[in-house]
């Protein structure tokens, strides 16, 4: 992607915002990738037509691929984590303008698609989340101001949203093939398991201040209650404590809200 | 110990495997066993990225596998067994190498001349023949996608001859 001009670059890192904008059944965000990787596409074509030089492998190479028909190989089948995916994005915008043969890319995509949904739901789903999303509930607990608690969530939680599609498009196009090697050296696991360490600790907290505001008052402890045992049944469903905790704090920061505490 | 999980997914090691599977049977390693990716370093790379680091993966050809099988069963550690396609499951089923063993049908996506017979399993009819062969030879083979949903047998997926 090095090769790609800023433009290129810009627009293929906007565009992944919406590669999940024709999700379905059975090409899942295949149509979304081929969408976000075009801008990638339609410079490498006309760079090429421009030069008239053939080149092996790539779009309109020895091949004869015209455009069309680079764009039909990446609306096949394809899934990630919607964040991570703009790794896989980088990687094979690098590959096409390396003139890879179709046939590795292909098979590239099939062995990364797994990965990148294993590390994004690790990292994203299963810890940063709950991590950003109690913090909010935390603050509210404390008495900050609801828009100030949902704004400290969103500005959290999408900073590393952010960063996660601006390296990852990076690291990928400067890898290509190599990525395996070099997205087993980010910090990857690091930042889940201390993500979801601060998450437990801060519950106990949203605990403690939970406790604190139902003293003397057992309309709001019997409220707490209902609150978390709905959280855990919730979780359960889903087969995890964390989250299951985090509704429980949701539940309760919520009813809280709606009793006018903290206004 | 007996085989965890001996599982037919064209996605190889993916978060169904690790988290879904791995995590419920306590696992410690996976074998993946694919003529192609053992013989390629990146794609090797690639797949591992998928693992928690005390989970760990073995890659092998068909033809070492069959000899590794009766190893893997011996062992101690926990082993889930991937493989990519039905092709390969049938290569090393030949000589009743998977008589009682469990196989599990995780998921083969749609290609062109594959029907859907669930949702995350499409098969084409010689797929579903190799199938019936492989049963034949004493596997006993069940479609299910993740340990909390309830398994097809393969008398009840496919049909009738």
């Amino acid at each position: 992607m090095t090769r790609y001009p800023a433009s290129v670059r810009a627009r293929v890192l906007l565009r992944s915002f919406l590669i999940q904008g024709s999700w379905n059944y059975e090409t899942l965000i295949g149509p979304g990738f081929a969408f976000t990787l075009l801008p990638a596409l339609r410079y490498l074509h006309k760079q090429r037509g421009e030069s008239g030089v053939p080149q092996a492998g790539g779009p309109d190479g020895a091949t004869g691929e015209t455009l069309e028909q680079a764009v039909a190989r990446h609306v096949e089948l394809f899934n990630s984590h919607p964040y991570f995916a703009t790794v896989a994005v980088g990687a094979v915008a690098k590959m096409e303008a390396d003139g890879t043969p179709p046939a590795i890319i292909e098979r590239f995509k099939l062995a990364l698609r797994g990965s990148l949904g294993s590390l994004g739901d690790r990292l994203v789903w299963s810890a940063w989340r709950p991590m950003t999303a109690i913090i909010g509930v935390v603050l509210f607990l404390a008495g900050a101001p609801w828009w100030a608690a949902v704004a400290s969530f969103l500005i959290v939680y999408n900073s590393l949203h952010f960063a996660v599609r601006y390296l990852g498009l990076r690291m990928g196009a400067r890898s290509g093939l190599d990525l395996g090697g070099v997205l087993r050296e980010a910090p990857i696991q690091p930042v889940a398991e201390r993500a979801s360490q601060i998450a437990c600790a801060l519950i106990g907290l949203a605990v403690v201040l939970a406790v604190s505001v139902t003293e003397n008052n057992p309309g709001r402890l019997a409220m707490a209650v209902v609150a978390v045992a709905l959280g855990l049944a919730l979780g359960s469903r889903t087969r995890k404590i964390l989250t299951g905790l985090l509704w429980a704090a949701v539940a309760f920061a919520l009813l809280l809200g709606l009793l006018g505490y903290g206004a | 110990m007996p085989i965890a999980l001996f599982r037919v997914d064209e996605r190889l090691i993916h978060g169904q495997v690790v988290v879904g599977w791995g995590k419920h049977l306590g696992v410690d390693r996976i074998a993946v066993i694919d003529d192609e990716v053992v013989a390629s370093p990146w794609e090797r790379d690639l797949y591992c990225l998928g693992v928690p680091s005390e989970v760990g993966v073995v890659f092998a050809s068909v033809q070492d596998a069959r000899h590794e099988l009766a190893v893997w069963r011996a062992d101690p550690r926990r082993i889930i067994v991937l493989v990519r396609d039905v092709e390969t499951l049938a290569r090393l089923a030949q000589h009743q190498l998977l008589d009682h063993e469990e196989i599990n049908l995780g998921g083969i996506h749609f290609a062109p001349g594959r029907e859907r017979l669930l949702p995350y399993l499409f098969l084409s009819p010689e797929e579903c023949e190799r199938l019936r062969e492989v049963a034949r030879s004493g596997a006993v083979i069940t479609a299910r996608d993740l340990p909390g949903t309830r398994p097809v047998t393969l008398d009840d997926l496919l049909p009738e001859e």
